[in-house]
């Protein structure tokens, strides 16, 4: 049981919430008891204040010296025992002049020391035979230079059994408020948790087959919307990220699938051939092209595969962005006079950013490689390094057919092509612009694609200055 | 020449000896790591061809204890992993050199003959190959008594297969050896052929007999023969 009541939150916030009520309760109840005993001393001491000025009226001393009580009934003594009264009174120099019979000898505290006139003390106290008493001093003057201290005491018992039975009401009601405020608190916090356990219950149903489900959200506005808010995106996110998973593994072994086959077919077609040996030096050929694709891609996705296993590493050095521009334009150079394309740098000869030199090169060389692919004989590719902002920013322009808008937001995927007999036929595997957008991602970078006039595209690399 | 082949892939193997034979050198051919510890062991070889991936004892624990014996035998790994890791752990126990699977064995046997020859410092000295006179020094290329005028990465492109004279010489071989490209991943392969396309421009076209070949799927050659 008690590890039940630790491991629900129910049952931990019931706990503490009756907790705090019983220590609030405790103190107040200690407060009140305290404030309560200190009125009944109070109201105990005012009338046994009175009742002193009442003896203080019968008090007489006659002409021996001896004290007297006289009232003007006369029988001043029986009403004091009658009333439970205990007195003494003691004169000037310390002297015993009266003490009531059912003191049996037993003091109501010292002698008084000093007398100071028009003072009175009130104390409790225990006398010898066990009775709690609450006593009042006072100096009473009896004309001429002549004053005797009286002593009064009373019995504290009805004063105690009246704070006890107080104190007793309290400690019953106490810890039955406590349980009532418990057993409150433990539904209200049932009720107020059951949509977790709703959320719980649904969340546990859904599986990596089962990715479109959805928690239902009763209100987006309130804590527990906003948890279910926060689950559904995470959802959708792990939804995305199985499609794309699944694209990757059908596109993937498409690609693969297709020099293999190629490799079959040539192979098993130039067996069932009579051929010479220039004919089977050509299959073999053939053959191995198909074999060299097959190995180009398979580095192409170990690079993907490193670069999503974060495997990585930056060996960052300033570089200057100009002349990397012009370094990667002068390798492929060759490729754009074939098409008698011109290729061009222009821009910032000193922009410069913190990068891995290789990686962010591959970036470039991609690009630069997908504009000549693209841009018609006799077109022109520019690219213009600058800065905007805190990005430093390489920008390259091909006159190809540009990008349609619908395709624009899948031509980062791996394997996605815009026009797939062509790009085949082209050679490209369709991971260059994956692996461009992977280089600058690295770099906390991104690239964007634009197509102004529906003429050419625009890819631009944005790098932070700073990082 | 002799060489010891480590390498468990029967297919593999087959293919290498029968290549490297062709080639003229002797091949003593061990299935594992025991195995071509024992031969390495048991007498001296020219070159070892050591797989990686080994059942058993790998490649990496055959090259240490080779070395630990005083062996200097030119060792070359052979490897399907290429992470710089894995290669840097290669060179350090010892190994001469590192060649990623899949190769062309092209690229083997040139980086064989390199390793052989490692020690026979050659001067850069004047090529000759057939009718065409390469001079390295004063980057001149003579054909038939004729002034070839070629750019410096079509004159390098031209040395490099002067010198794999005779022997095919891969895409991978150039774009690694010639423009220095350490990535794979990089798209060299149609500026390779555009380049090779212009360099044939100015050596064959104009003379009669055809002296640069392309050998289908693997690379190209230089030579008075195509095979």
């Amino acid at each position: 049981m008690s590890g039940f009541i630790r491991t629900t939150l129910r049952s931990r916030l019931t706990v503490l919430y009756a907790s705090l009520l019983a220590a609030t309760l405790l103190l107040y109840a200690g407060g009140v008891s305290a404030f309560f005993l200190h009125n009944l001393h109070e109201q105990l001491d005012s009338s046994l204040t009175r009742d002193v000025e009442t003896v203080e009226a019968v008090l007489s001393i006659d002409a021996t010296g001896a004290l007297k009580l006289t009232s003007h009934e006369g029988e001043a003594e029986h009403r004091e025992r009658d009333r439970g009264y205990l007195l003494e009174v003691w004169s000037q120099n310390g002297n015993l002049l009266y003490r009531s019979e059912q003191l049996h000898d037993q003091a109501l505290g010292p002698v008084p020391a000093t007398i100071v006139s028009g003072r009175q003390s009130a104390h409790s106290l225990r006398l010898p035979s066990g009775l709690q008493v609450r006593t009042i001093s006072r100096v009473h003057h009896m004309g001429k230079d002549k004053a005797v201290v009286v002593r009064l005491a009373v019995n504290e018992g009805p004063l105690w059994s009246e704070f006890w039975q107080m104190v007793l009401v309290l400690a019953i009601g106490l810890p039955v408020a406590v349980i009532l405020v418990a057993l409150c608190g433990y539904l209200l916090a049932g009720r107020a948790l059951e949509p977790v356990n709703a959320m719980a219950h649904r969340a546990s149903q859904i599986t990596a087959e089962l990715l479109n489900e959805r928690l239902h959200i009763k209100d987006p506005d309130d804590e527990l919307g906003k948890l279910g808010i926060a689950f559904n995106t995470t959802l959708a996110r792990l939804e995305q990220s199985f499609a794309q998973l699944r694209r990757f593994t059908a596109d993937a072994s498409h690609e693969l699938r297709t020099p293999l086959t190629a490799i079959k077919s040539v192979g098993e077609v130039s067996l069932g051939m009579q051929g010479d040996v220039s004919y089977y030096r050509d299959t073999i050929g053939s053959m191995l092209e198909e074999a060299n694709r097959l190995t180009h891609l398979v580095d192409s996705l170990l690079t993907m595969a490193r670069a999503d296993a974060n495997r990585t590493q930056l060996h960052r050095t300033g570089v200057n962005l100009y002349e990397l521009s012009k370094e990667a334009c002068g390798l492929l150079e060759v490729l754009a006079e074939d098409k008698q394309q011109t290729i061009q740098v222009e821009g910032d000869l000193h922009a410069a950013v913190l990068a891995d030199q290789t990686i962010l090169r591959q970036a470039l060389v991609n690009l630069i490689h997908n504009a000549v692919k693209f841009s018609p004989v006799g077109g022109s590719i520019r690219i213009a390094v600058g800065e905007s902002g805190q990005d430093a920013v390489i920008e390259v322009r091909d006159t190809g057919p540009g990008i349609p808008p619908a395709d624009r937001a899948h031509i980062f995927e791996r394997f996605y092509r815009v026009d797939k007999a062509r790009a085949r036929a082209a050679g490209g595997a369709g991971l260059g612009l994956s692996i461009a957008q992977w280089a600058v991602a690295m770099h906390g970078g991104s690239i964007e694609v634009e197509c102004p006039h529906g003429k050419g595209s625009v890819f631009r690399i944005r790098l932070p200055r700073n990082a | 020449m002799q060489i010891l082949l480590v390498e468990d892939e029967t297919k593999v193997g087959n293919a290498l000896c029968a290549g490297l034979r062709a080639d003229g050198y002797e091949i003593v051919w061990a299935q594992t790591g025991e195995e071509g510890f024992f031969h390495a062991n048991s007498r001296s070889f020219d070159l070892i061809l050591l797989d990686v991936m080994l059942p058993g004892r790998d490649g990496i624990e055959v090259l240490d204890t080779l070395r630990k014996l005083g062996d200097k035998t030119p060792v070359l790994l052979l490897t399907a992993r290429d992470t710089i890791e894995d290669r840097v752990l290669g060179l350090d126990t010892g190994a001469d050199d590192y060649l990623v699977k899949p190769f062309a064995f092209a690229e083997l046997s040139a980086r064989i003959r390199a390793l052989l020859r490692r020690n026979q410092s050659e001067p850069p000295s004047t090529l000759t190959i057939g009718p065409l006179v390469i001079d390295p020094l004063r980057r001149m290329v003579i054909r038939e008594g004729e002034h070839i005028d070629l750019t410096a990465r079509e004159f390098e492109i031209l040395e490099y297969l002067a010198r794999h004279h005779g022997r095919i010489v891969s895409r991978d071989m150039l774009a690694r050896d010639v423009w220095r490209e350490g990535s794979r991943a990089t798209p060299l392969d149609n500026v390779i052929d555009v380049h090779l396309t212009r360099l044939r421009k100015k050596v064959d076209d104009p003379f009669g007999k055809k002296l640069l070949h392309t050998v289908r799927g693997v690379g190209f050659t230089l030579g008075e023969d195509p095979s």
